[in-house]
């Protein structure tokens, strides 16, 4: 068991204007799950993809069982046995193929092979599938499959290639409880049955303290603390290491008594069935909760209220007039700003600056007859940098090069920037650190308190009860219920989030029900 | 905290200016090898005045190209705009500014059918185009009644055309001084328009990440229907001044620009750190071609094998531009 699979030593990363590791050391014992811990930024992804070959600049040594290796390049640290699962899955996988396909794409790609043996392939994929315990057809091409199943299926191809380490970064982020679950009993079976190592990246403590046997926490590019989980350790000590003793939480929010009604919504269906007869209302100054599991509907209410999902049905009005978004650009206009789930894909320009960023959303406000002013944009920048405390070395630096906390922050500037009156959250905390999160509830409690309405999406009930004022729960595209933040809990969101019908009764009461 | 965005270093330096460096090693080889012919303001004149429509084509390809847009069919339609100006002035007797106008008018109009495709029936940009360029060549065709057209023909329908022949003013847009302006006018143009206007910036967004521009409030169809329209505006008038110069329409005219004038975009898409299509680094990208083929025909170089030392050359140039990126693939922020 405490013989070392992987010793890492002094190893350095630099990017571009910062220090991405430095001086990291990094011990992986054969058979346990490894946390790797730390806020965004820290440099949890720049080691792993060290580990991974993905990073061929790095200094230091590395071990594997005592041997020193040079991992310059994937396709070394495939050979040498490691494996990595990245966040986002889909750019590790083709989509056209199936998933058996993309299971076996290793082999696929072996040179000496011209013909493609299908019967081999289905047995070999079937075979993986049953050690796995996925239930999903292999035949099926890769771009029908969920988040979970795909990650499965990148799970799959790392054990066919023989792998000994098993990097997953941010699995669970997108994974509701139930796939989550799943996916720590297949961890739990690797360890056990095949002597695999696991190095595990998450923000969810819980999860971590429940799967890991050990851990490593990163702060600011160096290592903050390592050492063995025990019963007693706790997510507060991890949460201190994380954080270097600036833990900052967010206060609960004073309720202000609020205004008339901003937005309501009666009867909203989606044209592709994923809303079904929704109706909400938002008053101003209000900050009202999203809850429900992923694939619930969340994200599609926001975006059929921003115009990007066309509507089947149903009628919104803002500000008592009704409105019909048909395009983003009507929401945009309409005075709606959508924070979108994600954010790579959907709110960031890689390559643009953060001053463009912040000034893309209100642009006539910052020319005169469709020319730009310079001048007017950059004091645009500096004002929602001040203001939201990103972190970046200059208004010119590239998007790309900030962390995801501050990406986050500047994806919500931009509407900050607009002047929003009804601002749709969708997960706007996720890929965020402990810090960022406490600043962003922070924010919505500012917007909420200068009048403006905030729909606020989140899979995690306890973010949503520290903020919000209600919390609609939706399950399967509709609202299964209205619940008042200050006469609710976490047990009960969940309870209407999976799906419960009958009337939530708090424990004690729940006993005394089945008795009479 | 306020250091320099980006710190690169020196294949970092090498890769932003690679086209301007390799259009300056060129100048220099040449002019050390040529001396005063290649030197010469007539032959300055010369290879500006053989780079105006590579340029100008160019351009209208590199406002296209900024949302992320792509045109296969725009010197097919040039043809076609050629067709269409010489045949308004001469078989109609257009004065020669309504004869102009006219032409950028109709082309626009004639744009409207790839914008279809690709706004309304969202066929994407490359293969929309790539349908609309044998559309473009038949109606064309259809529309010469399958010739070229040059003064001193007879219209189609058999009638005597109006004008006998091309007057001066029309001869002038494709000499010297004046397609140079044209050339300088639109590079300056969309210089100015992508670099400094609202506009330009929705576009650029649209070309870094479509749908964050759009969840972002940008009326992405209706950027990119106006980046059609500049695009089309630019292609007519490439068009008119490759007519004057021939002083005809002839058959497939300005088919033969496409590829240097792409060749010219991709070039110049890196040039000085934009990472995007921009004006000036079309110009730079054009210039490389123009200088190339001026210069290696001084050195003699026969014109059946000019293509493959340009085109050469070019691929070093892109090299230097897009090869040390590989490098850095792995690395995902």
């Amino acid at each position: 068991m405490d013989t070392i699979t992987l010793e890492a030593k002094d190893i350095c990363v630099d990017f571009p204007g910062v220090k991405a590791l430095a001086h990291v050391d990094f011990q992986l014992l054969s058979g346990e799950i490894h946390a790797l811990v730390g806020a965004n930024g820290a440099g949890k992804s720049t080691l792993m993809k060290v580990l991974a070959g993905a990073n061929p600049g790095y200094r230091g040594d590395i071990r594997l069982d005592g041997e020193a290796v040079e991992l310059r390049s994937p396709g070394t640290a495939k050979r040498l046995g490691i494996q990595i699962v990245y966040q986002e899955v889909d750019q590790a996988l083709a989509p056209a193929l199936s998933a058996a396909e993309n299971m076996l794409l290793d082999e696929l790609g072996k040179p000496g092979r011209l013909w493609v043996d299908w019967r081999a392939l289905y047995r070999q994929a079937e075979q993986l599938k049953c050690q796995l315990r996925m239930d999903f057809d292999v035949r099926m091409p890769v771009s029908r499959l969920t988040l979970a199943q795909k990650q499965m299926v990148l799970i799959a191809r790392a054990l066919h290639s023989r792998c000994r380490i098993l990097l997953l970064d941010e699995p669970t982020a997108p994974l509701s409880t139930v796939e989550t679950e799943t996916l720590f009993a297949l961890c739990r079976d690797l360890v056990k049955e095949r002597r695999i190592s696991i190095v595990f990246i998450s923000h969810r403590l819980p999860e971590v303290l429940g799967l890991c046997d050990r851990y490593t926490v990163l702060l600011g590019g160096k290592l903050a603390a390592s050492g063995p989980i025990t019963p007693q350790t706790t997510a507060g000590e991890l949460v201190a290491h994380m954080l270097g003793g600036e833990m900052e939480t967010a206060r609960s929010r004073l309720s202000g008594a609020p205004g008339g009604e901003l937005l309501s919504v009666h009867g909203l269906s989606s044209r592709d069935g994923s809303l079904r007869d929704i109706s909400l209302t938002v008053r101003h100054g209000e900050i009202i909760g999203l809850a429900g599991l992923v694939g619930a509907g969340k994200s599609e209410l926001c975006k059929a209220l921003f115009g990007i999902l066309p509507r089947a049905s149903g009628e919104i009005l803002l500000d008592g007039r009704p409105v019909n978004p048909r395009c983003p650009a009507d929401g945009a206009a309409l005075g709606m700003g959508l924070v979108p789930e994600e954010r790579r894909k959907e709110g960031l320009f890689p390559g643009e600056s953060v001053s463009f960023h912040l000034g893309i959303a209100s642009l006539k406000q910052w020319s005169r007859l469709s020319f730009l002013s310079s001048r007017r944009l950059e004091q645009n920048a500096r004002t929602q940098i001040e203001r939201l405390e990103i972190k970046t070395p200059s208004t010119r630096q590239r998007m790309e090069l900030l962390s995801g906390g501050n990406q986050q922050k500047a994806v919500v500037g931009k509407w900050l920037a607009a002047g929003c009156r009804l601002y749709l959250l969708d997960e706007p905390t996720k890929g965020v650190d402990v810090g960022a999160k406490a600043e962003m509830l922070r924010l919505m409690t500012q917007l909420a308190q200068a009048g403006c309405g905030v729909l606020y999406a989140s899979a995690d009930p306890s973010e949503l009860l520290q903020v919000t004022d209600r919390i609609y729960v939706l399950y399967g595209g509709s609202i299964a219920a209205e619940l008042v933040t200050a006469r609710t809990s976490e047990e009960e969101i969940t309870y209407y989030a999976v799906g419960g019908k009958a009337p939530f009764l708090p424990p004690e009461q729940r006993e005394r029900g089945t008795q009479s | 905290m306020n250091q320099i965005p980006h710190k690169r270093g020196a294949a970092g330096f090498w890769m932003d200016w690679a086209a301007v460096i390799a259009l300056a090693a060129a100048v220099m080889v040449f002019a050390l090898l040529r001396g005063g012919t290649f030197l010469s303001p007539a032959n300055a004149v010369n290879i500006l005045r053989s780079m105006s429509i590579t340029t100008i084509f160019a351009i209208g390809a590199t406002i296209t190209m900024a949302p992320d847009g792509f045109d296969m069919s725009a010197c097919t339609l040039a043809t076609v705009s050629s067709f269409l100006f010489a045949s308004l002035f001469l078989w109609f007797g257009l004065p020669l500014w309504v004869s102009v106008v006219l032409t950028v008018v109709l082309t626009m109009g004639l744009y409207l059918l790839a914008m279809f495709l690709i706004l309304v029936c969202r066929v994407p940009d490359m293969l929309a185009t790539c349908a609309m360029m044998f559309v473009y060549q038949g109606l064309g065709l259809w529309w010469t009644g399958g010739g070229a057209v040059s003064a001193g023909m007879p219209t189609p329908w058999g009638a005597a055309p109006a004008r006998s022949g091309w007057t001066e003013g029309a001869l002038a847009i494709g000499s010297a001084p004046w397609c140079i302006l044209i050339m300088l006018a639109c590079t300056g143009f969309a210089f100015v328009f992508l670099r400094y206007t609202r506009h330009g910036r929705c576009l650029y967004a649209m070309g870094s990440n479509h749908t964050a521009a759009a969840y972002s409030g940008i009326p992405v169809k209706r950027y990119r229907f106006l980046a059609g329209m500049l695009t089309a505006a630019m292609i007519a008038v490439g068009a008119i001044v490759v007519c004057s110069r021939n002083s005809a329409a002839q058959i497939s005219g300005c088919d033969s620009y496409l590829m240097p004038s792409l060749a010219a975009v991709f070039v110049g898409r890196s040039v000085g750190g934009a990472e995007k299509p921009n004006a000036l680094g079309t110009l730079a990208g054009a210039a490389l071609v123009a200088v190339l083929e001026n210069g290696l025909t001084q050195m003699g170089v026969v014109y059946y094998v000019l293509p493959a030392v340009k085109g050469g050359v070019l691929a070093l140039a892109l090299v230097a531009a897009y090869g040390p990126r590989r490098r850095k693939a792995y690395i995902m922020p």
